[in-house]
């Protein structure tokens, strides 16, 4: 990226230098699991894009937490570069207007980015008695997000609520809650679940897909690989203790002092998918994730696990192949052991040797009769 | 030397009364086969273990206290298999060091657990506590005991001489040695009996946090083992933790199980049972091992020894005096 | 009474089974020391390996030879083969020696060996197997007192102990007959892991047949063997009749063998091609069938060279029978767990050096010794 070509735009991005921004592209595409040059490429992409690139960020059965945790990041100005580097044409709780001026802008940037536009969806969208129980400006949401996906570029779900439901979709279910896939059947849409969504997930996508013009390898709930790929029991910096079968059995004893695994109090890290134990929460330094300040999780991001299992009951580890560290119980080997095999192999040869040596022998002579001989001395 | 016809009758006698009394000894000293009456043991259902190994390192750490299975006199900690390591301790099979050990079958990508093809299980290995141990019948020395109440099989190291016939005869390869050292015992797994007396029970049922081993009589794990077969695969049930009477539950959908109680009737029914989800023998359990009662094969030919030592006995001096009187003939006719 | 006192004693060989024995010495030293493992390969798949199966199996059979000829002289009263009852006698009292040794180095704790002497468990065989070691011990040391006696001029006690000989040697059978055959009740415990091919409730009693038939066999060996190095005449009617014997029990053996192989349907198992039915047919053919058909020829049966052939044939046929029974048949299941097991060096080392100390210490007999009364240079 050229020198000139950053100054343009520096005062975009409220007055982070180009050191730290690079360093910035290069961290979030490690992030993704992409060698690290391809910082230089994503860099390259976010600021010689000839317009920012629009983001229409619908907002449904949401606790805005997803949008608060995005803000939280303590890198200096990084709000400042998430929404100067894209352009946020609608958001309920950034957005400068409100009420019909938000809606008449959120028409106009559909109208004028038919096809370009990015759409980001936070909340679960209720579907029961028609979808009244979530109204913007009194159309119902689900109404809304048809309306708008239609014309969408690539649709990102953040959060747990609009990947599967989240807490909204928690049993009974009372309004309907639905995650969003579901509702646009067919089309594409990244999740990137989580309570809330890591931030870093989020934007390594959207960078991603600013880039590359396309979106990273999905999973088969169209989670992105990069964050979703691995159980969180396989990162996690307590699994050696659970290897050597070291638990916190109550809140405060012993082994919870000293940060043992958090197993048997219901930590759900082995059936739960997602990179907490990797790249942490907020940037607060270490140990900023539930597990690391000693409590369990609970599987916020994960189907079937958040919002449903109860948090102190033992999860059931899947997908957990045993690590070559166990002894087989049964290698199957169906040989004989190879130096048993040679141990015999010597003996017969042994055995064979006198016996074809004697046979040979009694082949060779036609021997003395020694009874004749004795009977010749008796006479 | 002549034998006259007194001693040869005294003989006969002797060994005929040698015959009648060797009818009355086999029934006495052959060994018990039935299940005593308070027998404890473990249920170990590899359906919910999930290979965190906390029964190998509590075993480790509470056996290697005064009484247990791996203790000698004056250790200050653990036996750890790599003794320079003195952090991490990463037995791979059992040993004079480990009487309790995990071990993983896995076939194909081993994704799914509790499946024969492309899956993963575990198994928990340790001495089975046979209702009819073939380690107590072989050891020359008796210095394997079977506890006439409980029925745990314990092993008294003064008596042993290390001869090894009890790794020899054990159908299920428990007992180890201790290879190493220049005045070796056997090791292996006791059922923790020495924390009974403080109320405790097997510490690997103690501590495992799933449930997969627990604790208790014998009779109540066989039912309990029964009614784990007889449940609906997938239905939501309650499993009980640590011991099997325990109030402490986990839910969980039921597994489908290979429809046997493994040591229910192998090798004449051992104290320790176990369920699986894949057939017993991907988890090295070798398919030879039948129903049959071991120490009534050596018995077989033992209880045979007093009426052979007559015969010989009878044989030899009949043949004797026959062969010597046919020679003294023949003297005498002056040949 | 032959002279054998112009035996040289320090021939070069000799040197070298001192030689052996001295360094087997050392070995056995290190052993005590360090234990098994520093000198073995033995391991937990494989407890026992080299010396349990040559040392005290292969030995405790080679040793048969001494009550079977001690019985037919003493009992069945055929006088021709006392020519070669006491070295018969003392040869089996080598082996047997030498066989108690071999067991307590292998055992892990040898100094408390004799704790099976106080501790009785009747249910064990191994405790009838070290009960009848001690006892036979004792009784071929007593049957071979007469020619210690002899040369020192104990008179009284010469008297006294053949007095008695004719007990102690029915006593002698019975613990040779219980002896034998309880080293194959040894495996009786073991259905799951011995392949059926030698597993059979029956396995006591081919022992005892295997035994007699290698006892005959090793006496024939020994005998002429003696002969050629002591260089004195051979009992030739004595080594036909051993011949004769030896054939007659090698059909019955074969025969049973062969029956109980078909009674538990194990015939096919010997044909498959493993390792294991492979070791089976080479014991069967070469040790048992290979011998039936040389004697069957009456040029080999009279021929005391043949019969020094066959002899040796059938004594490896009986180790290699001891060598699968103890090591080779169990192969399967322990190969399973991936388990491996070669006898180290210094096991070969420490066997090498019992059978060494068991030459010199025959030759040593035989030089001071009346061992061979009744033969001539």
């Amino acid at each position: 990226m050229k020198n000139t070509d950053f100054k343009a735009m520096s005062n975009h991005i409220g007055g982070v230098s180009r050191r730290d921004f690079m360093k910035f592209c290069s961290v979030i595409a490690v992030g993704m699991g992409l060698p690290i040059g391809m910082g230089a490429q994503i860099a390259e992409a976010v600021t010689t894009a000839a317009r920012r690139p629009p983001v229409i960020w619908l907002s449904a059965q949401e606790c805005t937490g997803c949008t608060e945790s995005l803000l939280r990041s303590t890198h200096p100005a990084l709000e400042h570069l998430i929404l100067d580097l894209i352009s946020l044409d609608y958001h309920e709780t950034l957005s400068t207007p409100s009420g019909r001026q938000a809606e008449e802008a959120r028409a106009q940037s559909i109208k004028s980015n038919k096809g370009k536009f990015i759409l980001v969806v936070d909340g679960s969208i209720p579907v029961k008695d028609g979808g009244i129980y979530c109204m913007i400006g009194g159309k119902p949401a689900l109404d809304i997000l048809k309306e708008t996906a239609k014309d969408a570029a690539a649709i990102i779900a953040i959060g747990s609520c609009a990947s599967w439901g989240g807490v909204p979709a928690a049993d009974p279910n009372p309004t309907g809650a639905t995650p969003v896939h579901e509702i646009l059947k067919g089309t594409p849409v990244v999740n990137i679940p989580g309570c809330p969504a890591s931030p870093y997930n989020f934007l390594s996508t959207v960078l991603y897909f600013l880039t590359f013009k396309k979106l990273p390898e999905l999973d088969d709930q169209g989670r992105p690989k990069f964050a979703y790929g691995r159980l969180i029991h396989e990162n996690c910096e307590r699994r050696p203790h659970f290897d050597a079968g070291r638990f916190a059995v109550e809140f405060g004893d012993d082994n919870h002092r000293k940060g043992y695994c958090l197993y048997k109090l219901g930590c759900k890290g082995p059936e739960t998918f997602n990179n907490c134990p990797s790249i942490l929460y907020g940037d607060v330094g270490s140990g900023s994730w539930p597990v690391g300040t000693g409590h369990p999780c609970f599987g916020c991001s994960e189907k079937g696990v958040g919002f449903h299992a109860p948090l102190h009951s033992l999860a059931k580890p899947l997908y957990l192949t045993p690590s070559t560290f166990f002894t087989e119980a049964y290698p199957g080997k169906p040989e004989t052991s190879s130096s048993i095999k040679a141990l015999g192999a010597g003996t017969a040869g042994l055995v064979i040797g006198a016996a074809g040596a004697a046979a040979l022998m009694g082949m060779g002579k036609k021997g003395s009769d020694d009874t004749k001989d004795k009977k010749n001395k008796e006479e | 030397m002549a034998l006259n016809r007194r001693d040869f009758l005294k003989t006969v006698a002797a060994a005929g009364g040698g015959l009648l009394l060797s009818q009355a000894t086999p029934s006495a000293a052959s060994m018990s086969k039935e299940l005593p009456s308070e027998a404890v043991g473990i249920l170990y259902d590899s359906t919910l273990c999930i290979g965190c190994k906390s029964c190998m390192v509590n075993c480790k750490v509470e056996n290697s206290k005064p009484g247990g299975a791996l203790y000698t006199k004056g250790m200050q900690e653990p036996t750890y298999e790599f003794t320079n390591e003195r952090i991490w301790d990463a037995p791979q099979d059992l040993s004079g060091k480990t009487v309790n050990i995990i071990k993983a079958f896995k076939s194909g990508t081993g994704q799914e657990k509790d499946s024969p093809e492309n899956g993963f299980s575990f198994l928990k290995q340790h001495c089975m506590h046979c209702i009819s141990p073939a380690c107590v019948s072989a050891c020359p020395v008796g210095a394997f005991v079977k506890d006439p109440v409980s029925g745990i099989v314990t092993y008294i190291a003064d008596k042993c001489i290390g001869c090894r016939y009890c790794m020899i005869a054990c159908p299920f390869k428990i007992p180890r040695l201790e290879w190493d050292s220049a005045w070796p015992q056997v090791r292996k797994c006791q059922l923790c009996n020495h924390r009974y007396k403080e109320g405790k029970y097997a510490a690997c049922c103690e501590f495992c946090p799933t449930g997969a081993s627990i604790f208790g009589k014998v009779v109540d794990l066989r039912k309990e083992a029964q009614r784990r077969l007889s449940l609906k695969p997938g239905a939501e049930e309650e499993f009980p933790i640590r011991t099997v009477d325990s109030k402490e539950k986990t839910v969980r959908a039921v597994p489908r199980y290979v429809n046997h109680v493994y040591g229910l009737t192998e090798a004449g029914g051992t104290q320790y049972m176990l369920l699986s989800g894949v057939p017993f023998a991907l988890l090295g359990f070798n398919p030879n091992i039948t129903d049959a009662n071991l120490p009534d094969l050596t018995w077989a030919y033992i209880a045979k020894i007093p009426a052979v030592a007559a015969g010989v006995i009878i044989a030899g001096t009949a043949t004797w005096a026959i062969t010597s009187r046919m020679d003294k003939n023949k003297k005498d006719k002056g040949e | 009474m032959s002279n054998h006192a112009d035996i040289k004693l320090m021939t070069p060989l000799t040197k070298v089974f001192i030689g052996i024995f001295g360094f087997g010495c050392i070995l056995i030293i290190y052993r005590l020391l360090f234990g098994l493992r520093a000198v073995t390969n033995l391991n937990d798949y494989w407890p026992w390996g080299l010396w349990i199966t040559i040392d005290v199996l292969g030995g405790v059979a080679m040793a048969a030879g001494g009550f079977l000829i001690a019985a037919t002289v003493y009992i069945l009263n055929w006088k021709k083969y006392k020519a070669i009852v006491r070295p018969a006698i003392l040869n089996a009292f080598f082996g047997y020696a030498l066989a108690a040794t071999s067991i307590t180095l292998d055992l892990g704790r040898p100094f408390v060996i004799w704790h099976p002497l106080v501790m009785w468990q009747i249910n064990s065989i191994m405790f009838i197997v070290a009960i009848h070691v001690v006892l036979y011990t004792t009784t071929l040391a007593t049957e071979s007192s007469p020619m210690v006696f002899e040369k020192f001029g104990m008179n009284k006690a010469l008297k006294t102990v053949k007095k008695i000989m004719v007990p102690i040697v029915i006593f002698g059978v019975l613990l040779s007959v219980l002896h034998q055959s309880s080293l194959g009740a040894v495996f009786l415990i073991t259905p799951s892991k011995l392949s059926p091919l030698w597993y059979s409730n029956y396995l006591p009693t081919w022992f005892l047949f295997s035994a007699v038939l290698m006892g005959l066999n090793m006496v024939s060996f020994e005998t002429i063997l003696s002969s050629r190095v002591f260089k004195h005449g051979v009992p030739k009617e004595v080594l036909f009749g051993l011949a004769r014997g030896s054939l007659i029990v090698s059909c019955i053996y074969l025969a049973v063998k062969v029956l109980d192989l078909v009674r538990l349907g194990a015939v096919g198992l010997a044909f498959n091609g493993n390792f294991t039915s492979n070791m089976y047919l080479l014991e069967m053919v070469v040790g048992v069938i290979l011998p039936i058909v040389l004697l069957l020829k009456k040029s080999v049966r009279t021929n005391i060279d043949r019969i020094f052939e066959v002899n040796i044939i059938v004594i490896m046929g009986v180790m290699l029978n001891r060598l699968n029974v103890g090591m080779f048949g169990m192969s399967e299941m322990a190969s399973r767990t991936g388990a491996d097991y070669f006898p180290s060096f210094s096991e070969f080392m420490v066997t090498a050096a019992m059978v060494s100390v068991a030459v010199v210490g025959f030759k040593i007999c035989a030089k001071y010794l009346n061992l061979f009364p009744e033969t001539e240079h």
